[in-house]
């Protein structure tokens, strides 16, 4: 949160469970006891430095109660049956500290929680180990999912969310209809970064979803450029949502976890669906030269498991990247879950191909079309 | 015999001195220099970064955006803060220094917690829109905020103490009866204040000027929270190359850009200002 410029899914997810915590919606007793029975308190586990002891791994996400949360839903179990234990440890797994750390050979970490476009990136410049699939299992994950580098580890998407009562009964079903302010009248939120956003305008000017990459840069940027009055850009999760709380905007292009808690806490008032979003996927890496060598991939595949991942999406939001899971979601969560075949069909994929080659000039571009 | 006591206390001194030297040296100075290293150091050697700030459209739109917005804000800041310390100044007794109180006061607030404050205040159903829009007095809320003036609002605001305090100091060292000599000369309330108190209190507007533009220039969290995403600043855009495009080259050198310009600026104002005055070591 220090650093509003480049937030990412990942902290957001943080920052939203910590207020959910602090609401009583996920039941902080739980996670306590889980770590109680492990014999550890969560305070130790910020506390420990990374450095992977004997028969350890230490799986590196983005701190906060992200630790808490993948230590319940994956560590725990994982740690009943293996030799190794897993160690989830919170120090933000950063591109600049994994370079470093591979280019001086003092790798201490296992697994990182990033992306696939980071896992091309970083694996083109031969800092990681390659996903082995003859431990991990490529059917529990979506072919699009099983990277060189990187494996599917949760789904998330860039959802239109809007407020019910904001057009007299009608609803805001396509982004054509996010751009449309004319029969949509309002101001409208979007992010502050590129990450799904160009595709919102490309889809409404009319590009087919299978035509959308690569992506036409300047198109996309005139078409936002031409609602750009009539848009707030959000530069974290909890601004997206503070500005549907304050009735500030009518809709929004924003992350589905977001989404998902503004309608809960609106009652119903803020609605969303996965209609043309964009769907992006967490991913396992592993650093070139980790200390737990091959074992790290019998960790991976622990977290293949439907169950454990359905446990994660209760508790972050964070949707199933295994299909399989999407029967074991509980009846009332199944349409607000990203990774359902129903919801995962109706989005498209945000390509890492392009944006691992592309992200850097084009973020500043857009930067200069909306200031 | 004194003059070895002399020279035996400057060493002292000189040691003394040394210590905090050397800490700052390793610890800022040091630090500070492998940034502006690479500026030109990457992705190539040579002044390929620096080359843009004459090439780049964007870069050239973060500058003037920034450079707008700071002279704006140092101008409107200066006219209240001069008001404010003109009025501390010459009140009676308490009255100046309950004046004084509120503009601590609102010193000591964090910047988080105004631009905070002032969203509550003006967003559209925010306080303001509402009591407007309950009496009548507009129909649809005004755009109040997340747009430049939302900016330029936040940062005047906390800018005031910097452009008052300077200024209080300054008008108290004024001698109070020269107005009201030029007064019983035949000068006019407008002539007096003009010729007489302006000129005087010109030093204090300049040093006063210097810290709110200075200070103004790395504005972050005030655009970035009140701009609504669209008022972009320097200080913003180097963090995104820093941390997000990963383009260490061109953020360090407008960092070093920025950097220079200010010691530009010291340089020309102390032409005309002492600036040790300016920051209070004399």
């Amino acid at each position: 949160m220090d650093n509003r410029a480049t937030q990412t899914f990942q902290d957001d997810c943080l920052e939203l469970l910590r207020q959910q915590t602090e609401g009583r919606r996920v039941n902080r007793r739980a996670f306590l006891s889980t770590l109680a029975a492990l014999g550890v308190s969560p305070a130790l586990f910020r506390l420990t430095p990374a450095h992977a002891q004997a028969k350890e791994i230490v799986v590196v996400n983005w701190g906060g109660d992200a630790v808490t949360a993948m230590t319940a839903a994956w560590a725990v179990p994982f740690n009943k049956n293996a030799g190794f234990k897993a160690v989830i440890d919170g120090s933000g797994p950063s591109s600049a500290k994994i370079k470093a750390m591979v280019d001086s050979g003092k790798v201490t970490w296992d697994v990182v929680d990033r992306n696939l476009i980071a896992a091309l990136e970083l694996g083109r410049q031969n800092l990681l180990e390659k996903i082995d699939y003859s431990i991990v299992d490529k059917s529990k994950v979506r072919p699009e999912h099983a990277g060189e580098w990187g494996l599917g580890s949760y789904i998330y998407s860039n959802v239109l969310a809007y407020q019910t009562d904001a057009f007299g009964g009608r609803t805001p079903k396509t982004w054509a209809d996010f751009y449309n302010t004319k029969d949509f009248p309002g101001k409208r939120t979007m992010r502050k970064h590129i990450d799904g956003q160009l595709e919102t305008a490309l889809l409404a000017d009319g590009v087919a979803p299978d035509k959308l990459y690569p992506l036409d840069v300047k198109r996309a940027l005139d078409k936002i450029k031409s609602i750009k009055k009539d848009v707030i850009f959000w530069a974290t999760g909890a601004e997206s949502q503070q500005v549907f709380r304050d009735r500030e905007v009518v809709m929004g292009s924003v992350f589905n976890t977001r989404a998902l808690v503004a309608k809960r806490e609106s009652n119903g008032k803020v609605d969303f669906h996965y209609n043309q979003a964009s769907a992006w996927v967490g991913a396992w890496l592993t650093p070139r030269g980790n200390p737990a060598g091959k074992e790290v991939f019998k960790f991976m595949a622990a977290t293949q498991d439907p169950a454990s991942q359905v446990e994660l999406f209760k508790l972050l939001g964070n949707g199933p990247v295994n299909p399989a899971a999407a029967a074991m979601v509980p009846a009332d969560m199944k349409t607000l879950d990203p990774g359902s075949p129903e919801n995962y069909a109706m989005q498209i994929p945000a390509d890492p191909e392009w944006y691992a080659a592309n992200s850097a000039t084009v973020l500043n571009q857009y930067l200069e079309a909306i200031s | 015999m004194t003059a070895d006591m002399d020279a035996q206390t400057r060493r002292v001194y000189l040691v003394l001195l040394l210590a905090p030297l050397v800490v700052l040296a390793f610890v800022y100075l040091y630090p500070l220099s492998r940034v502006l290293w690479l500026s030109v150091t990457v992705p190539t050697p040579g002044f390929g970064n620096y080359e843009r700030l004459l090439t780049s459209s964007a870069i050239q739109g973060v500058i003037w955006t920034t450079v707008r917005i700071c002279v704006l804000t140092t101008m409107l800041a200066l006219v209240i803060g001069y008001a404010i310390a003109y009025a501390a100044v010459h009140l009676r007794g308490w009255r100046g220094e309950l004046l004084l109180f509120f503009v601590l006061l609102s010193f000591w607030l964090s910047v988080l917690i105004r631009a905070f404050a002032w969203l509550t205040l003006l967003q559209s159903r925010g306080v303001i829109n509402t009591w407007l829009m309950d009496f009548g007095l507009i129909d649809a809320p005004l755009a109040l905020i997340r747009n430049e003036f939302g900016v330029v609002l936040g940062m005047v605001h906390y800018m005031i103490p910097y452009a008052a305090l300077p200024l209080f100091a300054n008008m108290r060292g004024i001698d109070p009866r020269l107005v009201p000599a030029a007064r019983g000369l035949g000068a006019g309330p407008v002539q007096s204040f003009l010729k007489v108190y302006l000129p005087m209190s010109l030093p204090g507007l300049i040093s006063a000027g210097i810290l709110t533009f200075i200070f103004s220039l790395g504005f972050y969290v005030t655009p970035a929270l009140l701009g609504g995403g669209k008022t972009l600043m320097i200080s913003e855009y180097i963090a995104v190359q820093i941390n997000d495009t990963l383009n260490w080259g061109l953020g360090s050198m407008l960092a070093t850009t920025l950097l220079l310009s200010i010691f530009a600026l010291l340089a020309v104002m102390s032409i005309f200002v002492d600036l040790r005055k300016v920051f209070g070591v004399k």
